[in-house]
């Protein structure tokens, strides 16, 4: 069996254990996610490529503790949406308030987004983490069947080694696994925010830890007790 | 929800969807190429603690418009029974090793760059600027020793 067929759960797996192929595979699958996660907040290209190498490089560290099928999808579109909300707030500082501003209503709390943009979101990362968890060959598929411009039948069975007559019902199976996902199946059960905080992911909203440095910066000599 | 069902109950439609989300999930290639180049910073060494960022001030900042902008951010690490303390000012950085005590601060960026700082005797630490990009933080201290998620500060 090919990387490309495993389950994610033995790829988490074999990723953690130092299996370097492993790590790609998840990467390749879990780019199209990360990327629509990203894209909503509209940030520089430059800004995009601090935040995505963030995602990866503390991912690497955090595998250990994603080996439910649905915590690493969980983790990289809750980690995705803090890096890329850390730019807003730090734009924050300098644009002053107005709640007409796609930046403000963005980085405001969720139920400020408009609603119909992140039932949009939502739908589009279900079907995207869906996609990661099919096996290589029909993920394969779907993907040159989207292609824009489309490919024809016969430029894809050259480039599958399916057989022309096999597309159909191939991409009917492959649909229907696509239905059958983690991803897909949660989604239809009921809305499900992204949470800013979940288990196995950095947590944000712990108590405020005591105020620890409140005398002359660089003065170590008498630090405040901590909590 | 009733909707959506009906919607991709439909093979056309689901695939249509489908290829929607993929055409809007800009920067493949720029977001795997650095998937694929961070594999190498794997921490192998088991007696190091990981320690989670589990607080972090920009986020609050986020959710709150009420709070001041112009507040230092704090970054909390957690990895029981050491953590770290950041305090983000304009242009520095000052740390606090909990529970208190010395050790040696190595930064260490993406591209390799690496500094030290040390501690003083109460665990207080201060960088020289801010680092650009995503770093992270080892810790050596007398009772154990650490590394820190990866931020950007």
């Amino acid at each position: 069996m090919d990387n490309g067929d495993y389950p994610i759960t033995s790829l988490v797996d074999a990723a953690a254990a130092g299996d370097e192929e492993a790590w790609h595979e998840i990467v390749d699958r879990y780019t199209p996610l990360l990327g629509s996660v990203i894209r909503r907040f509209r940030l520089a290209t430059a800004e995009t490529e601090d935040v995505v190498q963030t995602v990866w490089l503390r991912l690497v560290e955090h595998l250990d503790s994603l080996r439910e099928p649905r915590a690493l999808p969980m983790w990289i579109m809750t980690t995705g949406k803090r890096e890329s909300m850390l730019y807003l707030s730090a734009r924050r500082r300098t644009v002053p308030y107005d709640p007409l501003d796609p930046l403000w209503l963005v980085s405001s709390a969720e139920d400020a987004e408009p609603l119909a943009d992140l039932l949009h979101a939502e739908r589009h990362q279900a079907l995207l983490a869906g996609l990661a968890e099919l096996p290589a060959r029909q993920r394969e598929l779907l993907l040159l069947l989207v292609e824009d411009p489309p490919l024809s039948y016969a430029q894809i069975a050259q480039r599958t080694a399916i057989s022309i007559g096999s597309i159909g019902p191939t991409r009917g199976r492959a649909l229907e696994r696509l239905r059958q996902t983690f991803a897909v199946r949660d989604h239809l059960a009921g809305p499900a925010r992204v949470p800013l905080v979940s288990d196995g992911a950095p947590a944000s909203t712990a108590p405020q830890p005591a105020t620890w440095i409140d005398r002359e910066r660089g003065d170590g000599s008498d630090a405040a007790p901590l909590g | 929800m009733g909707v959506t069902q009906h919607r991709w109950d439909d093979d056309q439609h689901i695939l249509d969807d489908l290829s929607d989300a993929l055409g809007e999930a800009a920067l493949a290639d720029t977001i795997a190429e650095y998937g694929q180049g961070v594999y190498a910073w794997r921490t192998v060494d088991q007696d190091l603690l990981l320690a989670s960022l589990s607080f972090d001030s920009s986020l609050e900042r986020v959710q709150d418009r009420r709070s001041d902008p112009d507040d230092p951010r704090v970054l909390v690490f957690t990895a029981s029974p050491l953590s770290l303390e950041l305090e983000v000012m304009p242009g520095h950085v000052v740390g606090q090793i909990v529970p208190p005590g010395p050790g040696e601060i190595r930064v260490e960026t993406a591209d390799g760059v690496t500094f030290h700082v040390e501690a003083d005797d109460v665990g207080f630490f201060d960088l020289p600027g801010i680092p650009h990009g995503p770093i992270r933080l080892r810790c050596d201290t007398p009772t154990g020793r650490l590394v820190t998620d990866w931020v950007r500060l």
